[in-house]
């Protein structure tokens, strides 16, 4: 949690009754400026909570697709680093922040249209139109 | 209190000598996520929404076993994705089970029909099948039709091969309390030894952020379910949790009592929040900062946190932490928990449009009454 966060007091907590549930950017296709040390330290941010690929460029030139799940944010870049899988092999891979140059968001967002709303529309329909058996079914693996 | 005898033993002797070695952050359920992979949509899980090579990692049994060994928690819970799905499933659980844990598989039942003839029924193995609700409700819940029919077949059939089983919803905004109770009347029917309910949670990754709960209509809600409990209803939870949710007890998250461990590591800091991964559980223990979790904390994730891996921690510690909790315990196990006005709140309308578009069933208040002096 970090200190800019707003804090609730536990009357307010108690008294909720709807959970502000988090609101997503739409981030697919976004390629982030990298002016600053602060723009890339945002930008990976965004990569953790992304809910798809995005694609790391390092200053070595090297470049892939990565789901970046964990982070370590230090003081300088060069304390900090990004753990991530890549579709192509096993095990997880680290990368400091210093030695990337960019990052795009080039996967899917894998969670967008599939909003309840949208399921109680594709499902009216569907039954509207006298289907049966009417359901959502997970995306392919392939 | 519908767990077994010998596993509450088990957990009690656990928890007493975690408390004589002066032990204070100790897991009692071990969350093990060995695959995300599922065969369902749900708009409201926040599990499931990685990209294909993602989904198609998982854990392999020696991985499940070392994370087991090394935590200690007496209680293994299988969520996912679905862990039918994964391919060495049955060695993973045989495994557990000769390392004496209480196992809860939980699945959505699609493929438990067919996959029981591999597994072998044992005191230290409960099928903990995801139902949200009466067939309408949990067909709509879980975004496919059909599944509640597909879903109980399986437990009918884990039942008769002398399987435990146990059923396990969770309940979002919209909820029909009425619906649930008749809910709890017709898995009982079916033989199950409990019920397991939780509120959702808003998860930050969960399609769908519009429908989690927060406390006040949370408490509403389960003392309107929990309330005039019919003698039949069995739950597989600690009473104290259950009165929590009713509202009737205040607690402080433990999250560290219920770790997630995963293809990512150990999930800081808890089987909800994903804010980073140790690569050990004593790594998870030393480098979480935990007073920045929890009600009290303030934090606006853990806000509308009312959820069983956090909070039935806290009830299982006091119900086993002295003789006040214990009695209060097993009091709260025998009790029907008479509550007038929770039955007006049975035929309050819902504080939204209703889940599920089918007609909400009329229950008379004298009804009700009668059915709980049964």
């Amino acid at each position: 949690m970090t200190a800019e966060v707003q804090k609730y007091t536990l009357a307010q907590v108690e008294a909720l009754e709807l959970a502000p549930g988090a609101e997503h950017e739409d981030l697919e296709g976004w390629v982030p400026t990298l002016a600053t040390d602060a723009d890339l330290r945002d930008a990976l941010d965004k990569a953790l909570d992304y809910r798809g690929d995005v694609t790391l460029t390092l200053k070595s030139g090297e470049r892939f697709e990565a789901f970046v799940f964990n982070c370590k944010s230090g003081p300088t870049l060069a304390d900090s680093w990004v753990q991530y899988y890549t579709p192509s092999a096993p095990e997880k891979r680290k990368v400091g922040y210093a030695e990337i140059a960019s990052i795009e968001f080039t996967g899917k967002d894998r969670a967008a249209g599939k909003h309840w709303e949208d399921w109680i529309k594709k499902y009216s329909e569907k039954k509207a139109a006298g289907e049966t058996n009417i359901g959502l079914a997970p995306d392919r693996l392939d | 209190m519908a767990i077994p005898i010998s596993q509450m033993g088990t957990v009690a002797a656990y928890v007493l000598k975690k408390r004589l070695s002066g032990n204070k952050r100790y897991p009692l359920v071990l969350m093990l996520e060995p695959l995300f992979r599922c065969n369902l949509a749900c708009a409201g899980c926040g599990k499931v929404q990685y990209p294909p090579h993602i989904l198609k990692k998982q854990l392999t049994p020696e991985e499940c076993f070392a994370a087991v060994e090394e935590c200690g928690a007496p209680m293994v819970s299988l969520p996912g994705g679905e862990p039918l799905l994964h391919p060495r499933i049955v060695e993973i659980v045989n495994g557990l089970v000769e390392r004496k844990k209480y196992v809860y598989l939980c699945t959505n039942a699609l493929e438990l029909k067919h996959r029981l003839p591999e597994f072998t029924p044992s005191k230290y193995l409960t099928f903990s099948v995801h139902l949200d609700g009466q067939r309408e409700h949990h067909d709509f819940s879980v975004c496919r039709e059909g599944t509640y029919d597909i879903a109980t077949e399986g437990i009918k059939e884990a039942v008769r091969r002398g399987f435990r089983v146990t059923t396990n919803a969770t309940f979002f905004d919209g909820t029909d309390p009425g619906s649930v109770r008749g809910f709890f009347d017709e898995v009982m029917d079916m033989g199950v030894e409990g019920i397991v309910l939780s509120p959702g949670y808003s998860y930050d990754k969960a399609p769908d952020q519009n429908r989690f709960m927060g406390r006040a209509r949370v408490r509403r809600l389960f003392r309107a379910i929990l309330s005039n409990r019919k003698p039949n209803w069995k739950f597989n939870m600690s009473p104290l949790f259950l009165e929590f949710l009713m509202g009737k007890r205040n607690y402080e998250c433990t999250p560290w009592g219920s770790p997630a461990y995963n293809i990512f590591g150990w999930q800081k800091p808890c089987y909800l929040l994903q804010e980073g991964y140790a690569e050990s559980y004593k790594e998870l223990l030393e480098t979480t900062n935990w007073n920045e979790y929890g009600v009290a904390s303030g934090n606006p994730k853990c806000a509308n946190c009312m959820v069983s891996c956090g909070y039935e921690p806290s009830a299982v510690l006091e119900g086993f932490g002295s003789l006040k909790g214990f009695l209060a315990m097993v009091r709260g196990s025998f009790s029907s928990y008479r509550d007038e006005h929770a039955l007006k709140l049975l035929n309050d309308p819902p504080p939204q449009a209703s889940l599920v578009q089918i007609e909400q069933p009329e229950r008379a208040h004298e009804l009700i009454l009668e059915e709980t002096n049964q």
